[in-house]
């Protein structure tokens, strides 16, 4: 087992240098000029070109990379270009707003999987229409699905916030919802957990879906099972067997959708950050990109791809754990 | 438990959910709570929309962007100004309430305000002048170019300050009133944030001006608010705090100010919103002049507009009239003149390109069968998207294999370097000058050491006229050199672009705090009907 985790660290190590690289690579190959965001749009190519000499553009793209996986390796990611801030202090601000809205996400998602499941395998009359509207909802990409939801709850019912977090800063964890139950203000807690509804569902339905799929097929499949007639046979409560032999023995395949879906939705919170101003490392992201703000996209890249690489492993791991025959 | 009893349980739990959810969504006074249109504020709070981050830092030496204007000219100021509410270029006093120049414009001597304090409560004196010039010069910011030729600030008496040029420059006036220009620091808290970065960790989120606003709270991406300054030299407003929430696009902004969460917008919005607010009775729409103005861009580097025949005759078939009707509405007029609107006295720069179809029509017949070119437009401006695709449906028109392609801002500012790997044209939906004086228009847009001569489209003799002129202050000479840029048909002013408001009714004194180089309102101008 030791030599397994190893193994997947090493990979993980190798994996984010590769991912860095090919960022450099695009950064490369593209056609903007990084230096631009710097000095601001209408700057003279003097100015541009001393700026270029300031941030070692004008130095060979390998001694670059080398310096700043050295730097990296340290925990420098460098300054963005955009806000002049080092790449790490803007990561520290915005990844707890990323967290949260993953983390309420993924909570939510797993709710809706299981009420998808359950209502589906146990064929509970009328969530027919449930399952229906969580389908077609589905069907949507995520930013249609926000748009949709800001016009609908915020434009026409008034009944949900359209940006933001309600917040402009929260501390002492960032985590609006943890730090406002922390300072026993319950008007704070209220408004932060408005503005995640829409922007939590918008990216907590598709998991949902796939999660909720394959959790309800494990519940059919256990739910005519020998084990289970014999459980009821022998005269256990429904709901005992219900929790214990069928959702229990049902969760191996669940939870490995689960951990896959965890990490497309830190991939993934990049575009409803952006439809909600999300002040997260997605809206980051978003709006370094179109200024070629490279230290920035590196950095998230970096983070999102370290984050989905570690949920995967932790789920290979963890699966490992469940059943050794996997390490062999 | 029966599998009955279990969906019971189930179906009480979903209700309390759904309820504990609903009451969530109901309940609080966050911003979604106000119904259409919106009551005057009783607090003094006007929230003003930003789309987008600003950008960079809220640094008067380093911010050379967009909307974070909005910050420099309400937390900063500089000498002088341009006059509010006029569509007229003409500088106004700020911090110097008088100036001369000298007969060659290398020679400025400035009479400052008296009973100016910094927001640290440092009195504003003329011996603030020389540190700000040299803080900016030292951080190398893209507007560091205006005091670059500042060759001594002479400080006779604590209001007076003389400032000589290493060389004579009539636009020296418009560099110091654009809203990029330099602003006036409090010298005690440069020296004492200065750090080793020349104070800009301390300016990224605090202030070092002399405006009616201080910097009070920057949360990039996030908001920005600014609060009055009590002890400002002007007029005292009735807003005394004013929030810049960021929107990352319209559509929700748009919402916000229906539902009244948001005062005002300023330039902003798509056009395609026009309609919406001038049937919004709860709103008032304001079309203020300004220096910015559409652009058509061509590229003399790739094939198709190789030859000046082609690029005429490009031009001419270009219907500013439906553009400008079709696209950009109210908030644009069609534009007559090479340089911004006013930047000429009497229009003398007058845009002589005759409307005429059928020159393009007759030279693409020429083509060979199957020519293809690209009309570029930058990614998030869709008035420029909309612009590009009716040319290119034109040029399609006349068996022109034409497409639109957007591109990202970094790209756009790539192609002076690398004309080649631009399109073969270009539609800047919305630019203009840093400043009102036409050097700054002419050297910038024109001339391949500028900024953004897009496809580096340069002539020589026009480079060497405008260098010429900016000394004297020539507007003979001005004129000689946009008539003859404008003859190699690399370029055309597609329109005067306006800056468009939507505001809330309670909002007063919405023209009366704008000038057409801010392209942002005075919020200490602004005020709230009862």
């Amino acid at each position: 087992m030791n030599r397994f985790v190893l193994w997947r660290t090493g990979a993980t190590a190798v994996l984010l240098a590769v991912l860095s690289a090919l960022v450099f690579v695009l950064q490369q190959i593209s056609p903007g000029d990084p230096a631009r965001a710097y000095v601001g749009g209408n700057a003279s190519p003097a100015a541009v070109a001393a700026a270029h000499h300031r941030l070692g553009l004008d130095q060979p793209w390998l001694q670059r990379y080398g310096r700043y996986l050295w730097h990296a390796l340290h925990g420098d990611l460098g300054i963005s270009l955009r806000t002049h801030r080092p790449v790490t202090t803007d990561l520290g601000q915005f990844l707890p707003a990323t967290a949260e809205l993953v983390l309420f996400s993924f909570v939510l998602a797993l709710l809706l999987a299981l009420l998808f499941a359950l209502s589906g395998a146990l064929r509970w009359p009328g969530t027919g229409v449930y399952r229906g509207l969580l389908l077609l909802a589905g069907t949507a990409p995520a930013f249609l699905l926000g748009l949709g939801g800001i016009v609908l709850f915020y434009g026409h019912l008034h009944w949900l916030p359209e940006a933001g977090r309600g917040v402009d800063t929260s501390s002492p964890t960032g985590f609006v919802l943890v730090d406002s139950l922390l300072h026993a203000d319950l008007t704070g807690f209220v408004a932060g957990l408005r503005h995640l509804v829409l922007p939590g569902l918008a990216l907590a339905i598709a998991p949902a879906i796939s999660i909720g799929r394959i959790l309800r097929a494990g519940l059919e499949r256990a739910y005519r099972s020998d084990y289970v007639r014999t459980a009821r046979s022998k005269g256990i409560r429904e709901i005992t067997v219900l929790w214990r032999h069928i959702v229990r023995n049902s969760l191996d395949a669940t939870l490995s959708m689960a951990g896959l879906q965890l990490g497309f939705m830190f991939a993934g919170v990049v575009i409803v950050e952006d439809v909600f101003t999300w002040p997260g490392i997605g809206y980051y992201l978003a709006q370094s990109i179109p200024q070629s703000d490279f230290p920035a996209i590196a950095g998230v890249t970096l983070l999102l791809g370290g984050v989905y690489i570690v949920v995967n492993a932790v789920v290979d791991v963890l699966q490992a754990v469940a059943d050794p025959r996997l390490t062999v | 438990m029966s599998i009955i009893r279990i969906r019971r349980r189930w179906r009480i739990g979903t209700m309390v959910l759904a309820m504990a959810l609903g009451a969530a969504a109901c309940s609080g006074s966050g911003s979604g709570d106000a119904g259409a249109g919106s009551k005057p504020p009783t607090d003094g709070v006007l929230t003003m929309g930003l789309l987008g981050d600003i950008g960079q830092p809220p640094d008067p030496d380093i911010y050379y962007a967009n909307n974070g204007t909005a910050i420099m000219i309400n937390v900063y100021e500089g000498l002088v100004q341009y006059q509010n509410n006029t569509d007229q270029v003409k500088i106004a006093p700020r911090l110097a309430t008088s100036w001369t120049v000298s007969r060659d414009n290398s020679v400025y001597t400035f009479h400052l305000r008296h009973g100016v304090t910094f927001h640290d409560g440092t009195p504003f004196t003329s011996a603030a002048i020389e540190p700000s010039f040299q803080r900016r010069v030292a951080v190398k910011g893209g507007a560091a170019y205006m005091v670059a030729g500042v060759k001594s600030v002479q400080t006779p008496d604590p209001y007076t300050a003389v400032i000589t040029l290493d060389k004579p420059n009539s636009a020296f006036l418009s560099y110091l009133a654009s809203p990029f220009g330099p602003k006036m620091e409090s010298p005690t808290a440069l020296t004492k944030y200065a750090g080793g970065d020349h104070d800009q960790k301390y300016l990224s989120t605090h202030d070092v001006g002399t405006g009616p606003y201080e910097l009070t709270s920057a949360v990039s991406g996030t908001k920005y608010v600014l609060t009055q300054y009590k002890g400002y030299w002007g007029p005292k407003s009735p807003i005394t705090t004013v929030n810049l929430p960021v929107y990352s696009s319209a559509a929700p902004l748009q919402l916000a100010l229906d539902n009244g969460d948001v005062s005002a917008v300023v330039a902003a919005l798509p056009s395609s919103s026009l309609s919406h607010f001038a049937s919004d009775p709860n709103v008032r729409n304001y079309f203020l002049p300004t220096l910015q103005s559409s652009l058509l861009t061509l590229n003399p580097s790739k094939s198709f507009f190789a030859s000046k025949q082609a690029r005429l005759a490009f031009l001419r078939s270009v219907d500013q009239q439906k553009l400008v009707s079709q696209v950009l509405g109210k908030r644009s007029s069609v534009a007559t003149t090479l340089y911004a609107k006013g930047m000429i006295p009497g229009d003398a720069d007058k845009q002589d390109i005759t409307y005429d179809p059928s020159v393009m029509a007759g030279y693409a017949k020429n083509l060979p069968s199957g020519t293809t070119m690209t009309i570029g437009y930058a990614n998030g401006n869709p008035n420029a998207q909309n612009i590009a695709e009716i040319l290119v449906a034109q040029m399609q028109a006349d068996g022109i294999k034409a497409t639109a392609q957007g591109y990202d801002t970094a790209t756009v500012f790539s192609w002076p370097q690398q004309p080649t790997k631009g399109p073969d044209a270009f539609v800047d939906g919305n630019n203009g000058p840093d400043g009102g004086d036409p050097y700054m228009w002419g050297h910038v847009f024109w001339d391949a050491s500028g900024g953004i001569d897009y496809f580096a489209c340069d002539v020589p003799q026009v480079d060497a006229e405008l260098n010429q002129a900016v000394k004297t202050g020539d507007t003979a000479l001005y004129v000689k050199a946009a008539e003859q840029y404008s003859a190699g048909g690399c370029y055309m002013n597609l329109s005067y672009n306006k800056d468009w408001i939507v505001a809330q009714k309670w909002l007063t004194g919405v023209p009366q705090s704008q000038n057409l180089g801010a392209n942002e309102l005075n919020f200490s101008l602004l005020g709230i009907a009862k």
